[in-house]
């Protein structure tokens, strides 16, 4: 039950880091705060002007309908080797609407042996899911996902 | 595969005619011509699947009236999933006025009606089971259901389930999935479980609560294997992926749904290489199109056995070597797929979609008298004559049908509102014209464990929102971001609606009483079996009341009702409900 209990603390500590920062700047809020940031913007920060390769060895595995746009689990794992010489330096994680795009970055180093990241975003309404991946080479490559935030009714 | 299901067709269009020209048929008649022709079928392989979806609670024969308006985006019309009437006969080849014109169109419904009588119902089904059971023996059969099953009907409602189990064990279901089961709540979904013979499978509901012991574990077993015939069947549960969107999320407080096809995957693959099953089968409440993106998308799987979208699809449709059915609802239909599978392969297999036509099918004593006990205790009440209707009421159909429309009259009159919004789900039940309206009707409409009608106020701006934000969820291109429903139905509004434009630019000219809507103007609405009420402010708590009852009283006040087929809805983009693939028109 070790493995099980590690994960879930893991899910809850993941689930608040990730939130806070979203809930402070999701939605359609107006007037935009101090760190409002659209996704182009965000991903040419990130990059500093690279474009990033869409590539199937970034795996984004975020809900078609999200259950609850409040708390979207995302999962982003890269195929990499994880060696000193070749590994995955970054992970960010951005929305295509809220006003902040740049919902999170995770820094990583050979030593984490494996390039996953997981938490929960909250999305303000339908809008794509990025992630944008940091090479040791210096390359960037990227993922994205359309993730339906609505209010239901059929059935 | 040999087509056995055109034979049958072809000689119940025979039957058809002779039918129409001495039209005094009596049901004794129709007996012994049309048995036979149910039960052909060109046997084959080593083990049979019976399969059973959306029945609703249905234990009794019904009248089901087939949609006469399918319509969705321009890529998905007049493919199999948006197919109806005129595009439905056209591309499966039935004969007019036959058995299955009348199963499987809305086409000359009510005349087919008094021919063919009612559908479905638990004693007619049993006795084709067991004439397959018996023609095929009991070790080569497995009956899986693929949910949708628990609720629907009154006797569902109040014995919350309890009833439609015993049915289930009655029929011999050996598997189920769920989607409307979950409805009644975890606890009872589990009680529920407890009393069910069959087994309840599901790979894609997972524990999502961190601080529960369920946390990324799954609730159910994702899978079964089961031996028939020799063979080694793996089957893999699917329920509902949009449950927790589609219905109250307070029923799954703390599971977490979708489709999962990365598991979906695993599972596929374990069963394939590590349990060596000769047959890989999902049993799928996903709905007909979403399980065709399934197949896309997922190797390795034999045979989808879909549900949810209540599409009867008289052949298979095969997408990368996975074949893929659905048979209807209701209770109107089994299907049969007779396979031969053995050394991990499956060689071949024959299917036919059966009409469970209650006039040529003989009841089983034993079912009738279980049915009759189940609705004992609610005979009185169930069996009340509200009053009449001229025309006929049915359910389905993209935009608008006349028994939501009656809902709708019912609401509007009750609560005075300036809207109202009922659901677009596509269970319920037809009432001919002239018949009595009883209670079990409404039932049958509108039993649901939250029927709630609500009535608050929303800014004309936010109705505008939420009616596009459902016109996506009936009309996207992507079937992976539909719900599988049809339109809210509203009361006190016309609009006329481009199905193929983008999200959020579908709807135009929508008029509240008469009048263009005003976006800044705050209107009174009513609903009741969505979520619209979140969205609203000033909750009139006072007015707040069950739908089957505020239905029950405007009949009764009424006497006599006549609701016109008209419709509300302007479709600006096709000519016809029903359009061939590729085609805006007919």
């Amino acid at each position: 039950m070790q493995r099980r209990d590690f994960f879930k603390k893991l899910g809850t500590a993941a689930a608040i880091t990730a939130v806070i920062p979203a809930m402070s700047f999701a939605g359609d809020a107006k007037p935009k705060g101090p760190n409002a940031m659209d996704f182009d913007t965000a991903v040419k920060t990130i990059t500093g002007g690279k474009t990033p390769k869409s590539s199937k060895k970034v795996k984004l595995k975020v809900p078609e309908i999200a259950e609850n746009g409040a708390v979207v689990p995302v999962t982003v794992t890269v195929d990499s080797p994880m060696t000193a010489s070749n590994y995955v330096k970054a992970i960010h994680i951005l929305d295509g609407k809220n006003s902040n795009a740049r919902c999170i970055d995770v820094f990583l180093t050979p030593a984490n042996g494996k390039a996953m990241f997981s938490t929960r975003i909250k999305l303000g309404g339908t809008q794509n899911v990025t992630a944008l991946v940091e090479l040791s080479n210096g390359e960037f490559l990227m993922a994205s996902q359309s993730v339906k935030v609505t209010i239901g009714g059929c059935g | 595969m040999e087509i056995s299901r055109r034979d049958f067709m072809h000689i119940a269009a025979i039957f058809g005619l002779t039918a129409a020209t001495s039209s005094f048929a009596s049901a004794k008649q129709i007996e012994q011509i049309g048995l036979k022709d149910i039960y052909q079928f060109n046997s084959m392989g080593n083990f049979t699947l019976m399969h059973i979806c959306d029945l609703h609670a249905h234990i009794k024969p019904l009248y089901w009236r087939e949609p006469s308006t399918l319509i969705s985006a321009p890529n998905l019309v007049g493919t199999p999933g948006f197919l109806c009437g005129e595009s439905f006969a056209k591309h499966y080849g039935l004969e007019p006025s036959s058995l299955d014109a009348y199963f499987d169109t809305y086409i000359d419904f009510s005349k087919l009606a008094k021919k063919f009588g009612k559908m479905g119902g638990i004693a007619h089904i049993k006795t084709l089971t067991n004439h397959i059971v018996k023609e095929r023996g009991k070790e080569n059969v497995l009956f899986l259901d693929s949910g949708d099953t628990w609720q629907g009907t009154g006797v569902a409602l109040k014995t919350t389930g309890e009833a439609i189990v015993k049915a289930q064990n009655y029929l011999g279901i050996d598997t189920m999935v769920g989607h409307w089961e979950f409805t009644y709540g975890k606890e009872r979904v589990k009680e529920l479980i407890e009393k069910l013979d069959a087994k309840f499978i599901s790979q894609n509901i997972v524990g999502d609560d961190p601080f529960a012991d369920e946390y990324e574990e799954l609730i159910f077993e994702p899978y079964t294997i089961e031996e028939r015939g020799g063979a080694k069947i793996g089957i893999i549960g699917q329920s509902f992926p949009f449950t927790s969107t589609a219905n109250p999320k307070e029923f799954t407080e703390g599971w977490s749904f979708g489709l999962r096809l990365d598991s979906l995957q695993k599972y596929v693959n374990e069963l394939r290489n590590e349990k060596k099953v000769d047959c890989v089968v999902v049993l799928s409440h996903d709905g007909f199109s979403v399980d065709q993106e399934v197949a896309r998308k997922v190797k390795g799987i034999d045979f989808i056995l879909s549900g949810h979208t209540h599409d009867p699809s008289p052949e298979p449709i095969v997408i990368n070597d996975t074949v893929i059915v659905i048979a209807g609802s209701h209770g109107k239909y089994i299907g049969r797929l007779d396979i031969d599978a053995k050394n991990g392969k499956v060689n071949g297999y024959e299917y036919k979609l059966i009409p469970i036509a209650s006039h040529i099918i003989p009841a089983d004593p034993e079912g009738v008298k279980l049915v009759n006990e189940l609705y004992a205790p609610f005979d009185k009440e169930f069996n009340e004559v509200l009053g009449q209707t001229k025309g006929m009421l049915y359910k389905r159909d993209t935009f608008f049908s006349t028994f939501d429309q009656l809902i709708n009259d019912a609401i509007m009159d009750e609560m005075k509102c300036d809207i109202s919004f009922t659901p677009g789900y596509r269970w319920g039940t037809t009432v001919l014209a002239g018949e009595n309206i009883l209670m079990d009707h409404v039932y049958e409409m509108c039993g649901i464990t939250y029927p709630n009608v609500y009535t608050f106020e929303l800014k004309g701006k936010k109705i505008a929102t939420l009616l596009e934000d459902i016109a996506d969820n009936v009309f996207n291109a992507n079937p992976l971001y539909q719900q599988g429903g049809d339109m809210s139905r509203l009361g006190g509004a016309t609009y006329s609606i481009a199905v193929a434009n983008k999200a959020g630019e579908r709807i135009s000219k929508l008029m509240i009483g008469g009048k263009p809507i005003d976006l800044e103007k705050t209107y009174v609405v009513s609903s009741w079996g969505g979520n619209l009420q979140k969205a609203g402010e000033n909750l009139q708590t006072y007015k707040i009341r069950p739908v089957y009852d505020v239905v029950h009283d405007y009949i009764k006040r009424e006497k006599v009702v006549d609701v016109s087929n008209k419709g509300n809805v302007t479709l600006v983009d096709y000519s016809c409900g029903c359009p061939p693939k590729g085609s805006r028109g007919c």
